[in-house]
């Protein structure tokens, strides 16, 4: 399908959905992404009795048809329930699961402007604010996101761990690991055994982001301005979301700065305490964080494995392979604190 | 035998030219996409550098820790094999619980520590510095 029929069928979908009189796309264009989904940005004028209204757009498509897990809706119900609580996401607008329209579900969302690259977040002036209020931002906002209720928005369609999420995710990824690494990594076996030792118990099961860090939010020179990627939304427990931010990867170099590289672990404990009015056990959050490099390790792994499996011509993703010995390397370093 | 100039001062060249005249040129996707390529130039010739006595000691250390007589290879290749069966080893008594505590357990920790550090004086040295300097701050500060 060409722009301009894509564009032509996306006005009339949109026109029957409002129900509008008239439709006007511009600026239709496909933006850079994730091999995982596809994105286009464009301006939609939409009129109705005389009366014109104009917003920036996005779109999020599965790749193609031939994908059988589309789980677009579920993202896009997520979002919603987000966005009813006040967490800053962009407000989606509609849906579709019909084939017929554009070839694969995709959604429609407003578009936020601003950056996403946390490089720039960390190093530019321009962003200097934004560094000093962003971190009490996120843990902030992680405890709204936590406080969003699955049954009474109806989410409960989201993956549910039950009794024990912790275990639950640890023998996940064990499960992945095994059937993804091409060679024996002892540095991985220690911290599974490590993890395994030291199943937190889970007294609160809220939604959980899933990707909640800093290559996930759009921020302004002012700070977070929305929270993006919830395709990895699921209930358990709300420390992973904690413990996942404080992944060494996410720091970009700047490790004196373990959450995002932009603050310490015990200020945004403290922010995300009195927010959420649950406290933050130090263990568990030290838990998370060493789930979260594994978990990030795997990754890399499996990012690799893409490109050697023939899914993907990418040097990008290749080179991910040889990063794995990163978070070996860091998972070595937690371990080894926490034992001493 | 091959002619000069080696495989290692080949890639380097090649890595030198896409970083002084192809990066600057570029935006966007396309320049960072040829850093990864500079970089993973560097990282191949750091291996072809380094790995043949990275794999040698590796073999040894994991043969004293897991009580093996030293084997007899020597082509690199053959090297890579017994390294990765050993790991393979090790891997298997690490999730059987037997580097769960005790001496054998320190063992195991510096042993798989000097592995992984390896690796990263081909992958990363950058970032193997950086953590090795944060951690003498960090025990500085103690």
């Amino acid at each position: 399908m060409d722009t301009k029929e894509m564009t032509q069928r996306l006005t009339d979908f949109i026109r029957e959905q409002g129900p509008f009189d008239k439709v006007t796309i511009e600026n239709f264009s496909k933006m850079p992404g994730g091999a995982s989904r596809e994105i286009y940005s464009f301006d939609c004028a939409m009129e109705r009795a005389g009366e014109v209204k104009r917003r920036a757009m996005v779109m999020r498509q599965d790749p193609g048809a031939h994908n059988i897990s589309s789980n677009r809706r579920d993202e896009f119900l997520v979002i919603r329930a987000a966005f009813e609580e006040h967490v800053p996401v962009p407000e989606v607008f509609w849906i579709s699961e019909d084939p017929a329209v554009l070839g694969s579900s995709f959604f429609i969302m407003e578009r936020v402007e601003g950056e996403t690259l946390a490089r720039r977040l960390l190093r530019d002036a321009a962003y200097a604010k934004a560094r000093e209020v962003m971190p009490a931002q996120l843990a902030d906002i992680l405890a709204r996101i936590h406080r969003v209720d699955p049954v009474a928005h109806k989410l409960d369609f989201l993956s549910e761990p039950g009794d024990n999420a912790a275990l639950t995710e640890v023998q996940r990824y064990e499960a992945n690991f095994r059937q993804l690494a091409l060679e024996p990594h002892p540095a991985f076996e220690l911290a599974f055994r490590w993890l395994l030792g030291r199943i937190p118990k889970t007294p609160r099961k809220t939604l959980v982001h899933g990707d909640y860090r800093i290559g996930n939010v759009i921020f302004g020179p002012e700070g977070v301005r929305s929270i993006l990627d919830w395709e990895l939304a699921h209930v358990g427990d709300p420390m992973e979301d904690v413990g996942w931010m404080c992944v060494r990867a996410w720091r970009f170099g700047n490790d004196r700065m373990p959450v995002g590289g932009l603050g310490t672990r015990e200020d945004f404990f403290n922010v995300y305490e009195r927010a959420s009015g649950v406290p933050v056990d130090p263990e568990a959050a030290r838990f998370w964080e060493v789930f979260g490099n594994l978990r990030w390790g795997i990754i890399t792994i499996s990012q690799a494995r893409r490109h050697m499996d023939k899914f993907v011509n990418s040097v990008e993703l290749a080179s991910i392979g040889r990063r794995t010995a990163e978070t070996e390397l860091e998972l070595l370093n937690l371990i080894q604190i926490a034992t001493s | 035998m091959q002619d000069r100039p080696t495989s290692i001062e080949l890639l380097e060249a090649a890595a030198d030219f896409v970083d002084r005249e192809i990066v600057p040129i570029l935006d966007g996707q396309r320049q960072f996409q040829s850093r990864v390529v500079a970089n993973v130039m560097r990282i191949v010739a750091r291996e072809i550098k380094l790995e043949d006595p990275f794999v040698r000691s590796e073999v040894r250390a994991l043969s004293k820790l897991l009580a093996h007589p030293e084997p007899h290879v020597h082509s690199l290749d053959d090297l890579g094999k017994v390294a990765f069966k050993l790991n393979e080893e090790l891997s298997e008594k690490i999730r059987t619980g037997a580097a769960d505590s005790g001496a054998w357990r320190a063992e195991v920790l510096s042993m798989v520590r000097r592995s992984v550090e390896d690796k990263l004086r081909i992958a990363n040295p950058r970032y193997l510095e950086s953590d090795v300097a944060l951690r003498k701050e960090a025990i500085e500060q103690d």
